[in-house]
């Protein structure tokens, strides 16, 4: 049974897919798009750049320390030549008289950008990046600030120690720096592995005799119930590590995205992740009405909308649930999976990654529970 | 021959609706036996009780002279069944599916190795071993079905409306299949709608209605339930209402019809009843075409029985 679960599961195109080659194909496309950028940037030299700061606090103080430590004089991740003006007026004019390319006008919670009349693209699409990533990176520490304000502080400290989000070298871009580009690739991964729920699913279609007609033979048989629902939970869960495992080194070793230092810790969390997602799809294949499919295809929406709302392609999703309705990044499973795997990788936070893991795990084991006694289950009311 | 199933005042209820209402049958051991019924009578529901699939509310299941129930083992190990709906992986092949279902049976490899390559044989799909159900047509998926249902060799094999949706020269091979496993010692439970298949192939049957017995025996012995006994449909011209009357009025004739130059008499039983109408007729000067007689079918019994048609078409 364990032998041909396997095979079952590697000649499955549709269940491999979504699992192992729509994640690769999706980071794959994302790193083509940064990668663009960022060896761009690279080819540029330096821009003469006017800062004006309107006020005093710490969001004028982190934009200053960010074009001041891109502006370092031989430094190979050098963009800008600082330049002071003492007015918006005074910078204007500069620009009118191609003594500068680009204005940046930071004030509280927010940065402005002028750019030359006749401005290259560039430096169009340096200095936005660099006033966007700026914001998001600020939002996201006010956003952890409210859930976790250890956590937030560490990112304060890493933006003070002026590192930088937005740099010339690709390597950096996807490095070790808290980068919120890596959180797409890190929720793409999460996304390929909640698609591992179909394999839970499955399961229940071939463990219910109500649910298929392949059941019915595995019910009739004299083979223990039990030992089949075990068996095939490890079926699934060993290939379904087998693929993280290789989603993780192509990441690292192909796109070059950091997964932190502790591999220890990312073991544990693709294990807890794999069997939480398998657990996951068992009770989805239990609560949902219809054939294997009709099951499948509700859990295949269900997932999609979770992975969405987990900030797939809107990054700053969870913060703003976590503002006005925290407790939907609790229940939202591709939002715990996400966090644990970022703040492993970004934050150095153990005690914010064992939180995470010690609700995965928690979760994944009441899951199972119901699952193993629902499917142990050899008589039916209706068949 | 002794019993191999007895089922005794079975009931089962779902809500207000009562699918089985004191269903008994006994089965002999290498007969086939064929339980006959419309769609939705409660054929596969009794099947499904007796396999400990169903919870029930009431009665009494022994297979082997042991009390059926879920962790029967020792019971299971000698059942076969063969689902209504062809349950095979899309994903394996025919040799692994058979593989894969004799293998939750048979721990052996080398035994196991044995019995897959036989039931290969047994249904005829050696040429086919390495092709994927999807590939296959119909009639060879209802085949893999069967392999998969058999191929640990059970001693007592459910046939659950086997030929749906078949060819007819895979249903041929699917009975021809069905009757050889009876040869070989299986003893067979045969449910379908069809009552051509069941008259062919089954020693006794058990008529069912929405979970009442109708009837039960051999084909011989349910025909013989029925007042009628043969129709005899003759075609022939311009029959007057007094021609009519006379054939009503012979011996054994209990309805006559005419319609379309066709006559139709159904007769009980008599050993020269096509005689005796041909003669009337021809003495009356009537020129007939085609003269044909036929027996009843189980159709016509459960028609008797119960008022309605068998099938449900």
């Amino acid at each position: 049974m364990f032998k041909y679960s396997i095979i079952k599961m590697i000649r499955s195109i549709g269940g491999l897919f979504w699992m192992f080659i729509f994640p690769l194909v999706l980071m794959t496309a994302m790193h083509f798009a940064f990668d663009s950028i960022y060896s761009y940037q690279n080819s540029i030299d330096p821009m003469r750049t006017i800062l004006i700061t309107e006020g005093q606090g710490v969001y004028q103080e982190g934009f200053e320390d960010l074009i001041e430590s891109l502006s370092e004089e031989g430094s190979e991740d050098q963009l800008f030549i600082l330049e002071k003006a003492d007015s918006l007026e005074e910078a204007k004019a500069k620009l009118a008289g191609e003594e500068a390319e680009i204005i940046f006008v930071v004030s509280d919670g927010d940065v402005e950008v002028y750019l030359q009349e006749n401005h290259s693209i560039t430096s169009a699409a340096v200095a936005g990046s660099i006033a966007d990533t700026y914001k998001q990176r600020y939002q996201l520490i006010a956003d952890a600030w409210e859930q976790d304000p250890a956590f937030a502080m560490e990112l304060v400290n890493d933006a003070r120690e002026n590192v930088t989000y937005t740099v010339s070298q690709k390597e950096k871009a996807f490095g070790a720096e808290p980068n919120p580009y890596n959180w797409y690739f890190l929720s793409t991964l999460v996304m390929g592995i909640l698609f591992m729920a179909m394999m839970g699913i499955n399961m229940v279609g071939d463990l219910r005799a109500d649910v298929s007609a392949v059941a019915m033979r595995y019910s009739v048989s004299p083979a223990r119930k039990g030992q089949m629902v075990v068996t095939a939970f490890a079926a699934r869960v060993i290939p379904g590590i087998v693929i993280v495992a290789i989603q993780l080194m192509v990441m690292k070793y192909v796109f070059g995205i950091y997964l932190g230092n502790d591999y220890l810790k990312l073991a544990l969390f693709v294990v807890s992740a794999v069997m939480f997602s398998i657990s996951f799809g068992i009770i989805c294949g239990l609560c949902f009405k219809g054939d294997v499919h009709q099951r499948g295809n509700k859990a295949t929406s269900l997932i999609m909308i979770s992975v969405f709302l987990s900030g797939e392609m809107i990054s700053q999703l969870p913060g703003l649930f976590e503002r006005y309705f925290p407790i939907f990044n609790k229940i939202n499973p591709a939002t715990v999976l996400n966090m644990a795997l970022f703040k492993l990788t970004i934050g150095n936070s153990a005690e914010g990654f064992f939180t995470n893991i010690a609700e995965i795990i928690g979760l994944t084991v009441v899951f199972l529970a119901i699952g193993i006694a629902v499917l142990r289950r050899e008589k039916y009311g209706s068949v | 021959m002794s019993e191999i199933l007895s089922v005794k005042g079975l009931v089962k209820r779902y809500k207000e609706l009562i699918a089985i209402d004191h269903l008994d049958l006994s089965v002999k051991e290498g007969e086939i036996f064929g339980l006959l019924g419309p769609n939705g009578s409660g054929k596969s529901t009794t099947i499904n009780c007796i396999l400990a699939l169903l919870e029930y509310d009431k009665g009494e299941i022994k297979i082997f002279g042991e009390p059926m129930s879920p962790k029967a083992y020792e019971i299971k190990k000698q059942i076969g069944i063969v689902p209504q709906d062809v349950a095979v992986y899309d994903s394996l092949t025919v040799y692994e599916n058979i593989d894969f279902f004799c293998g939750l049976y048979i721990k052996d490899k080398e035994t196991r190795k044995k019995y897959v390559q036989e039931a290969i044989d047994f249904v005829a799909l050696n040429d086919f071993v390495k092709f994927k159900p999807n590939k296959l047509s119909g009639g060879l998926k209802r085949r893999l079905n069967i392999a998969c249902g058999i191929a640990h060799k059970p001693k007592l094999i459910f046939f659950d409306e086997p030929t749906v949706a078949v060819d007819p020269q895979s249903r041929n091979k699917i009975l021809e299949g069905i009757e050889e496993l009876r040869d070989k010692g299986a003893t067979v439970i045969y449910t379908s709608h069809y009552m051509e298949e069941v008259e062919q192939l089954c020693d006794r049957i058990l008529i069912i209605d929405k979970g009442h017995t109708i009837a039960e025996g051999t084909v011989e012995e349910l025909k013989g339930m029925i007042k009628k006994s043969e129709i005899i449909t003759i075609e022939v011209a311009g029959l007057d209402n007094k021609a009519l009357d006379m054939v009503r009025e012979s011996n054994n004739v209990y309805s006559v019809s005419y319609e379309n130059n066709q006559l139709k008499v159904e007769a009980g039983s008599g050993k020269h009843n096509v005689i005796d109408i041909v003669n009337l007729l021809q003495d009356k000067g009537y020129k007939m075409k085609k003269i044909f007689s036929e027996q009843p079918t189980l159709n016509d019994v459960f028609l008797e029985l119960t008022g309605k048609q068998l099938r449900d078409e």
